[in-house]
């Protein structure tokens, strides 16, 4: 990845934010775009600003990175077990691969009209949606991560004396982690998608039920602010938990660095 | 499995006892469309305290010899005894070390070592007695500076006295090796053997290795099994009677590699 070179390109980073922000505010100044149809920058930082001083919109936000904590816990701990027995089986494997590959190629928001006929409006679906979305690529990530372990580590422990029971916690899982973190940070966007999905149909609170209500209104601002808020979010959390976590690990195991062997 | 208490009847008589005894031990592997006779029966003893070398070229069952010992394979005839006791799967009282060293990236250099001693044995409960002991053999194999070290952080001869200090930890009653310290340099590994003898020296281990370098064979072995290939079996032994530490650069020493190569050599012809 770029992210060794990043320092040295983060100026045309922010140089092409500030032209793609001007030319936004440009086209509206000149009036290329309606303004009904799409709001200037402004408009949209303004809107944002009266949701926050109305006490709506960091309420919202708490209310989705909550449910998402909690699905995507969930998911993790089922996904990580899924993942375990089918890189430690080879016809657990055989049988849950292509259904997991089949769910996860599935749009997350597809999960949503099954919740309702499952769970109608209650929150347990928008869980059930953020389960169902993200815990198919922890799984996936976690049994291919097993799959890779070279066989020298399960031998090495093996005459080390690891009991059936330890080798799971002591060697296949940390040994499969970069893979698992990986796994995990594309769950958590998953379920992040699958919750705003969710939450546009089900809720009353939270950034989807502000997106649609944005919609009802008619608030073309508050549509766009919210969308940027939910990217936002999504990128602080990608970048400083599973970014970090994985940063880690990878300078952990000198993964960064060309093997000098 | 403590190793104090596996007493045999061969411990009551005086002199170095059987550590290891192979009785009519062979290995034949099948596959779909030809059967391989990886390994001849093969009759031997090794004693404890003694360094026994398996040498030969690729494929003449010497690497499979030391799978069977340390349990990762099942003979097809014969028997293996432990200190009297049947070899079933692997364990630490056989340890394995292996040509690359193996060592768990996810842990530092001493969870490494460590790591063992978690698993089973006297130390099991005890985590500062673990870290104690930890502690004096990264000392033994001078890396007493690099235990909060990654794996990738040390060079590759770092990296196998890091794994012999973890292999050495469980306290084997026979540690196999396989292959020791491949693709190092040439002074790395003499400077190896030279630490590889001294705890030899000081811990009695008795020790099994394979190589196909007869200068190797001839430097840490106290006997050589010469391997000759398709079928594999032991063609000689030879028994290298110079005293430790040896040099690599001893000329008696040079003298023992001929010899062992010599009869590698007549081997190839018959």
């Amino acid at each position: 990845m770029s992210r060794a070179n990043g320092k040295s390109y983060k100026y045309y980073v922010l140089g092409f934010y500030v032209i793609l922000f001007s030319a936004w505010q440009l086209l509206y100044t000149f009036g290329a775009i309606p303004e009904y149809l799409f709001p200037s920058p402004l408009q949209v930082a303004r809107r944002l600003a009266e949701l926050g001083t109305e006490g709506l919109l960091w309420p919202s936000i708490k209310a989705t990175l909550v449910r998402m904590v909690i699905g995507f816990a969930v998911a993790a701990v089922i996904g990580l077990f899924i993942g375990l027995l089918m890189g430690t089986s080879r016809i657990v494997n055989s049988c849950l691969k292509s259904l997991f590959l089949g769910l996860q190629t599935l749009p997350t928001a597809a999960w949503v009209p099954v919740s309702l006929l499952l769970f109608g409006l209650k929150d347990e679906g928008i869980y059930f949606v953020i389960l169902m979305s993200s815990m198919p690529a922890v799984a996936i990530a976690t049994s291919d991560g097993i799959l890779q372990i070279p066989p020298i580590y399960i031998r090495a422990a093996k005459t080390l004396g690891t009991s059936r029971l330890a080798m799971p916690f002591t060697v296949i899982l940390p040994a499969a982690l970069p893979s698992i973190v990986m796994g995990l940070k594309l769950g958590w966007t998953l379920g992040w998608h699958g919750a705003v999905s969710a939450e546009l149909i089900k809720s009353s609170v939270g950034l989807g039920f502000l997106l649609s209500m944005g919609r009802e209104l008619n608030d073309a601002s508050q549509v766009i602010g919210i969308m940027v808020v939910t990217i936002l979010v999504g990128l602080l959390l990608d970048r400083f938990v599973f970014g970090l976590i994985e940063t880690r690990i990878r300078r952990k195991w000198g993964l960064d660095q060309d093997q000098d062997k | 499995m403590d190793s104090e208490k596996a007493d045999t009847p061969e411990q009551s008589k005086s002199g170095p006892q059987v550590m290891l005894r192979l009785t009519n031990v062979s290995k034949t592997f099948l596959s779909a469309t030809q059967t391989v006779d990886a390994l001849q029966a093969t009759n031997l003893e090794i004693l404890e305290g003694e360094f026994a070398v398996f040498f030969g070229p690729s494929g003449c069952g010497k690497s499979t010899l030391l799978n069977l010992i340390a349990g990762f394979e099942k003979p097809t005839t014969g028997e293996i005894l432990l200190a009297g006791e049947p070899v079933a799967k692997p364990g630490p009282d056989r340890l394995m070390m292996f040509q690359e060293h193996a060592l768990f990236p996810w842990l530092n250099v001493i969870d490494n070592v460590m790591y063992g001693l978690k698993r089973h044995g006297k130390f099991r409960f005890k985590p500062k007695m673990r870290a104690q002991k930890a502690r004096e053999l990264l000392r033994m194999v001078h890396l007493e500076e690099f235990e909060k070290a990654s794996i990738h952080e040390l060079s590759g001869g770092m990296k196998q006295r890091a794994a012999l200090a973890r292999a050495l930890a469980p306290d084997p009653k026979v540690l196999l090796i396989d292959e020791p310290f491949p693709g190092l340099d040439a002074l790395v590994r003499a400077k190896l053997y030279a630490e590889l003898q001294e705890i030899l020296i000081t811990t009695h281990k008795t020790i099994l290795s394979v190589t196909h370098d007869p200068s190797e064979a001839a430097c840490l072995g106290d006997r050589v099994f010469v391997f000759t290939g398709r079928p594999g079996r032991v063609k000689a032994e030879i028994r290298v009677d110079l005293p430790r530490p040896r040099d690599m650069s001893d000329p008696k020493l040079a003298e023992f590699s001929g010899r062992i190569m010599s009869e590698l050599e007549e081997g190839a012809k018959s």
